[in-house]
């Protein structure tokens, strides 16, 4: 017997043949040397022509070529933001979803899903953000999920409703708070996996992505230094946000935050108004958070309540104005005045 | 020479029973060592080729060679399945990619190969007609599936129920034929592929159905808090993934418990390989990494014992065969004694009646010979379709 065929899993019977392996080839010696022996070895035999196989390796894809630029797409703006921020030149980073559509809740055409396949890397969010990923067929070699590293600090979403039926036991459809990059700490993070994902089809760009993250780092640090003097000057004060998609900013700096379920571009049911006066008589805030700017009716209803409105924009689409940094400069001069 | 061969084909017309039942003999005695050896030297060449192309495979420890069949062939004995996560880990190591395989299911007689789409990369198999796979609930056909169901893009396909009495299992999934891939002369080309997330919803780890937070699913529902609704088992679960319902599918529990059959690994060199392979080698390891080169080349040493042993047997048959033929033919001379008398008198000579024997003697042998090498051609140009069925069965 030879070391193969013992690696392979053979062991000698001396039954008709030296040894006859277990499992399978077994199976296939054995038949070999019945009584229909010669056509038993050519099917056999045959099935091994079956198995014609053709020659492997990689498909080439797009941005394969040294010179030509690293093709990312990406599934909010933020990553695109700091995929360019990392990568300069030697990065096309795509956020492919239409200016005005909510890039969590996005279902893309087949054809933007074949784009994406088509990608040198696709950047994820991770947090079930961008739910379309799990029902979309995409390449898991090209795959980056940012926020892999600290999924030990998701954050569970307190709002969602928990479902039984048949045998399958309880579950939820959407049960993480997945806007991770309001955080500067863990939006640093997912930095330095996309700079890493970069670095291995681009080795000798290295160097320029290292410049490029510390770059991103520093402004993000004076992001984060920014937000922190603002909230600890007055960190018991209480706020409200129009929509519950803070709550990794509320972590990182300690915000006394509740939320509800209002849309800036339409008017709150009375059934929604009477929840947040329900909400406000036990958490009385003065400042509420949105994520646009509130129709002029509701930010003069919610005046007769006491609650002012500010914009903390998260960001998550292309900016009509200026990038993810100047947005979220604006932000932390928005949120100062609730802390003023 | 001309009225010599017509006597001949003559004689062996007019006996034509005997005659067919020895150009058979002759041709088996041919046709065996030949058509065996042609199988062996083309089995053995692509055999080698596909593993060779396929560097490292890893599934649950088992037998190496029906992990082997499984996920280069799509074989019928599914191997033990494997956590979703070894394929993460794989990854995670950035030591190889990891390419998932998940062969439990199948539409008829065709394997449904749920995977990922670095397969079609690393296999380089490209889409002949319609488009790459997209979303969940799709799928793409292999180009004799395509040939043989007369199904292409448009069409839908639906897999098998595993057991008509299982009535808590996986439920049958319509999937949508979105294209066919290009003939790779290879099992690629007689299965269907679907992405690794469609076959678990066939397996019925994700699925689609009503959303039971909404007013119309009211009478449905047992209980329902602040924070839970329970609903009867009347729930209407989607058997197909369309554009409408495709928002309600999800998956319970952590995808990394999930099943796959094996996965193939692609490290980038010799040295991650070893380094991959170095970390599964601990006693407790319930996940087995091997090299399908290494598999296949202990299995056709197998198969080539096998060869030599059925060889001297057929060599044996031959010299018999051959013997007896010879027998018959010195036989029938002595028979034909008066006859080959007849024609002497009649004015033939000895030469020339001694050329018509000849001619029948060369005939049955050329016969033989031509059906040899149609055999042949026949065994080498179908002996592969033939058998991919009968390894799959």
């Amino acid at each position: 017997m030879t070391a193969r065929a013992r690696e392979a899993g053979c062991r000698s019977r001396g039954v008709g043949t030296r040894f006859v392996c277990a499992g399978t080839a077994g199976a296939v010696a054995a038949g070999l040397l019945t009584s229909f022996g010669v056509m038993a070895i050519g099917l056999a035999l045959a099935a091994i022509v079956s198995a014609a196989g053709s020659a492997a390796g990689e498909a080439e894809r797009p941005g394969d070529q040294p010179a030509s630029p690293l093709v990312v797409y990406t599934v909010s703006y933020p990553l695109q933001y700091f995929a360019e921020r990392i990568g300069g030149p030697a990065v096309r980073a795509v956020f492919p979803a239409p200016p005005k559509v909510d890039p969590a809740f996005w279902a893309p055409t087949s054809a933007s899903i074949l784009a994406y396949q088509r990608a040198d890397l696709i950047v994820l969010n991770g947090a079930r953000y961008a739910r379309w990923t799990e029902r979309a067929t995409l390449p898991l070699a090209r795959l980056v999920d940012t926020s892999a590293g600290f999924r030990e600090r998701y954050l569970v979403r307190e709002d969602t409703v928990e479902h039984t039926h048949g045998p399958t036991g309880a579950h939820t459809h959407g049960d993480l708070a997945f806007t991770t990059w309001l955080d500067p700490a863990l939006a640093r993070e997912q930095a330095r996996a996309i700079r890493d994902a970069l670095t291995t089809p681009r080795p000798q760009h290295d160097a320029a992505f290292d410049a490029g993250l510390a770059s991103l780092e520093h402004d993000l640090d004076a992001l984060d230094r920014e937000f922190r003097r603002i909230t600890q000057s007055a960190p018991s004060r209480l706020l409200l946000a129009s929509h519950p998609v803070y709550q990794y900013l509320a972590r990182a700096y300690g915000l006394r935050l509740e939320s509800v379920h209002f849309e800036p571009d339409e008017e709150p049911s009375e059934e929604a108004w009477k929840e947040l006066r329900a909400l406000v008589e036990r958490h009385a805030a003065q400042w509420m958070l949105w994520e646009d700017t509130p129709l002029e009716a509701t930010r003069a209803r919610l005046a007769e309540l006491g609650i002012e409105s500010l914009v903390f924009d998260p960001c998550a689409r292309v900016p009509a104005e200026g990038d993810y940094l100047t947005v979220m400069q604006r932000n932390a001069a928005s949120l100062a005045r609730a802390y003023e | 020479m001309r009225h010599a061969l017509f006597l001949a084909w003559c004689y062996l017309r007019f006996h034509r029973v005997k005659t067919v039942i020895l150009i058979a003999a002759v041709t088996l005695v041919l046709y065996v060592p030949i058509g065996l050896r042609v199988l062996v030297s083309q089995s053995a060449r692509a055999l080698t080729a596909r593993a060779d192309a396929t560097p490292l495979v890893i599934g649950t420890r088992g037998s190496p060679l029906e992990l082997v069949l499984d996920t280069l062939y799509f074989g019928a004995n599914e191997p033990a399945p494997m956590r979703f996560a070894e394929v993460t880990r794989v990854a995670s190591s950035g030591l190889a990619e990891a390419i998932p395989i998940y062969t439990r299911f199948r539409a008829g007689s065709h394997p449904i190969v749920g995977t990922s789409l670095d397969y079609f990369g690393f296999r380089r198999i490209e889409v002949a007609a319609g488009r790459q796979l997209a979303t969940l609930g799709e799928c793409v056909l292999g180009a004799n599936v395509a040939a043989t169901t007369g199904l292409g893009p448009g069409d839908y396909v639906v897999s098998s129920p595993e057991s008509v009495f299982d009535l808590a299992g996986a439920y049958p999934l319509r999937m949508a034929v979105v294209g066919v891939l290009a003939r790779s002369a290879s099992p690629d080309d007689d299965v269907i592929f679907a992405d690794l997330k469609t076959a678990w919803v066939m397996a019925g780890m994700g699925h689609g159905h009503q959303d039971l937070t909404a007013p119309q699913a009211a009478n449905l529902i047992l209980e329902r808090t602040e924070r839970t609704v329970t609903a009867n088992a009347t729930v209407v679960e989607y058997n197909e993934i369309t554009a409408e319902n495709a928002a309600s599918f999800h998956f319970h529990g952590d995808l990394a418990a999930y099943p796959v059959s094996a996965a193939i690994v692609v490290p980038p060199d010799q040295k991650a390989s070893a380094l991959l392979r170095g970390r599964y080698e601990a006693d407790d390891e319930t996940v087995l990494v091997v090299r399908p080169s290494t598999v296949m080349s202990s299995l056709l040493d197998t198969v080539l014992t096998v060869e030599q042993y059925v060889l001297a047997g057929a060599a044996l048959v031959g010299v018999a065969t051959l013997g007896i033929a010879t027998l018959v033919f010195g036989l029938s001379l002595r028979l034909r004694r008066r006859e080959r008398e007849t024609l002497v008198r009649i004015g033939g000579s000895r030469a020339r009646v001694a050329t018509v024997m000849a001619a029948e003697i060369v005939g049955v042998l050329a016969v033989s010979a031509l059906a040899t090498a149609v055999l042949t051609m026949l065994t080498s140009a179908y002996g592969a379709t033939m058998v991919r069925a009968w390894i799959r069965s």
